[in-house]
């Protein structure tokens, strides 16, 4: 349906808030969330918000996603023109430079062909042609100029708390997507330059011929031709001389960030214990082994002379006067296997110890009785008298008797 | 050679690990002036002088077995200072060259993540934080300015450059993974 052009532009007139709204948001819409756009955007003429939907639907601004759907976008045309109205920027891809390529590849075959067959009506729609790409070409070039200087001003200025990480991915992909292909599509001996000089040539050639009689036309699009080759290229260099310095800026940061994020990863999934000395950054300690520093030497001599004297101990090296009583007993003890062998048999053991050695005390008794009872050389029973008291220099014992015999 | 200028002093200095920077004159000026002869007197004693390309000076150290405390500590420090920067969507060296800092305001304990890792390390309150500093002002990587307020010296790329050697460690080891063939 035709819109007419008073209409849609008294509508947008009045509704230049929503239709910025409206470009802003992007995407598919439904009724429902552009009522709520159409509210919160009021026109600059009192109506009814029922009224501004219709208007958007009527002057094709927003058109149904397909016949007979629900959600509605806001038509390409005008979104162009919001763009372009709005200083919105949007930055012609690579494919799209090669579209264009293709076409003036396409359109010079056409031109050759008509040149040939001496068409004059070919010849100057292709003339036409040619000059409607470059002039897209060289809209496409400013706009994708434009697009990523607002992009570039937009990150140094940015307050948002995005992470640097995210900033560089973005700016990686500003590089990556448009610049440096870009770059390789329209350098001195890239596809663009070479169907220019080839159109420029078929250019020329239809001027020699005199098939175009047109000379303004043929002067415009040679001039035209050599603007877009050169505005190419100095648009993307450009462009690269922008962008580089900041990209390298975030790639470095973002390998900082990435390496600082690894470091601590690690210590937070595996522990202290096991975090290595990789993450760590050293710094040189000297430190002399075996050779002591003068401040160890003073102390060490510090230490000596401070310490409070304290007399050697002193070791007697006389001989003993008596046997120690020890050894005495020891003595005794070894020797009374042999004094008791002239006795055996021995009835009452016991009984013979305290006869033979009555100062020997208690202990000495029970010793002695150990002794020989166990010695390899005797035999000791018990006898079948009843139990006695056997006196000793301290006290008495009460035992039954034991009999000593050799084995 | 041995009328090297400051010799003693700059000795003195990096032996103890202090890295030698622009705001340490006279010493500054005598390495970047004679730098070669002083790492070939060093380099008789076994010690390696560095050159940093941020132009700074320090004794490359040994590996030794015996890690000090402080060093995981300074490490764990400066890490989180990074990832706040990164967080924040700064610039790294702006973020850290850029600025003074105050010691009541660091972000170190201001997420529970960060408080966990630098408890690994024997960090647990601001105070903490303060003798880390003394530390790296001991190693000439900050300078107090006041009681709490400090800045960040140049010696302080070490940290980037092993934020680097990091990252391009573990851009290699992916690397190497993505091209081992399946079994």
């Amino acid at each position: 349906m035709k819109i007419n052009p008073q209409t849609f532009f008294n509508f947008c007139a009045t509704h230049s808030a929503l239709l910025r709204a409206l470009a802003d948001r992007g995407g598919e819409i439904s009724e429902a969330e552009a009522m709520r756009f159409i509210r919160a955007n009021p026109a600059t003429v009192e109506e009814l918000p029922e009224t501004a939907w219709r208007g958007l639907v009527r002057n094709q601004i927003l058109v149904p996603t397909e016949p007979g759907a629900q959600m509605h976008v806001l038509a390409e045309p005008v979104s162009r023109l919001l763009g372009y109205l709005f200083n919105d920027a949007n930055p012609a891809t690579p494919e799209m430079i090669q579209g264009y390529v293709l076409s003036l590849e396409t359109t010079g075959k056409r031109l050759t062909r008509a040149l040939d067959e001496e068409d004059v009506q070919q010849v100057k729609f292709a003339f036409e042609e040619i000059n409607q790409a470059l002039r897209r070409i060289h809209a496409d070039l400013d706009e994708t100029h434009s697009a990523i200087l607002t992009e570039l001003a937009h990150y140094k200025t940015e307050r948002a708390r995005v992470s640097v990480r995210e900033k560089f991915r973005r700016i990686l992909h500003w590089m990556e997507r448009y610049v440096e292909p870009m770059i390789e599509i329209v350098r001195v001996d890239g596809p663009l330059r070479a169907v220019l000089d080839e159109t420029e040539r078929l250019l020329r050639g239809a001027r020699e011929e005199a098939l175009f009689n047109d000379y303004s036309a043929l002067t415009l699009n040679q001039r035209f031709l050599r603007l877009v080759a050169a505005h190419a290229l100095r648009v993307f260099t450009q462009c690269r001389k922008e962008i580089q310095p900041l990209y390298e800026s975030l790639r470095q940061s973002s390998s900082i960030a990435e390496g600082a994020a690894r470091a601590l990863e690690k210590l937070q999934n595996e522990g202290l214990s096991r975090w290595g000395a990789e993450p760590l950054i050293g710094v040189c300690a000297l430190r002399f082994q075996n050779v002591p520093g003068d401040a160890g030497i003073g102390l060490a001599l510090r230490r000596v002379i401070e310490h409070p004297p304290e007399p050697p101990p002193v070791l007697e090296f006389a001989a003993e006067e008596s046997a120690p009583d020890a050894l005495v007993r020891r003595m005794w003890v070894d020797s009374l296997p042999e004094r008791v062998r002239p006795a055996l048999p021995v009835e009452d053991l016991l009984g013979w110890l305290v006869e033979e050695y009555p100062g020997k005390d208690t202990a000495q008794v029970l010793a002695g009785f150990t002794r020989l009872m166990f010695h390899s050389d005797f035999q000791a029973r018990f006898g079948d008298t009843l139990a006695r008291a056997y006196p000793t220099a301290d006290g008495a014992l009460q035992a039954s008797p034991v009999k000593l015999a050799s084995v | 050679m041995n009328s090297l200028p400051h010799l003693r002093d700059i000795f003195d200095r990096l032996k103890r690990g202090y890295h030698i920077s622009l705001d340490d004159e006279p010493e500054f000026s005598a390495l970047v002036a004679r730098f070669d002869e002083y790492a070939a007197w060093f380099d008789a004693l076994g010690l390696k002088l560095v050159r940093h390309e941020r132009e700074f000076f320090y004794f490359e150290p040994d590996n030794s077995e015996n890690v000090p405390d402080t060093l995981p500590r300074i490490a764990v420090f400066s890490y989180i200072l990074i990832d706040h920067a990164a967080n924040q969507g700064q610039p790294i060296e702006e973020f850290i060259f850029g600025q003074n800092f105050l010691l009541t305001a660091l972000p170190h304990f201001t997420l529970d993540r960060y408080t966990a890792l630098l408890r690994q390390v024997d960090v647990n309150e601001v105070k903490d934080l303060g003798t880390l500093l003394n530390h790296m002002e001991r190693i000439g990587w900050v300078r107090w300015l006041g009681e709490e307020e400090f800045r960040f010296l140049r010696p302080f790329h070490r940290v980037f450059s092993k934020c680097l050697e990091l990252a391009q460690t573990a851009q290699a080891t992916v690397t190497e993974a993505d091209l081992q063939l399946p079994a």
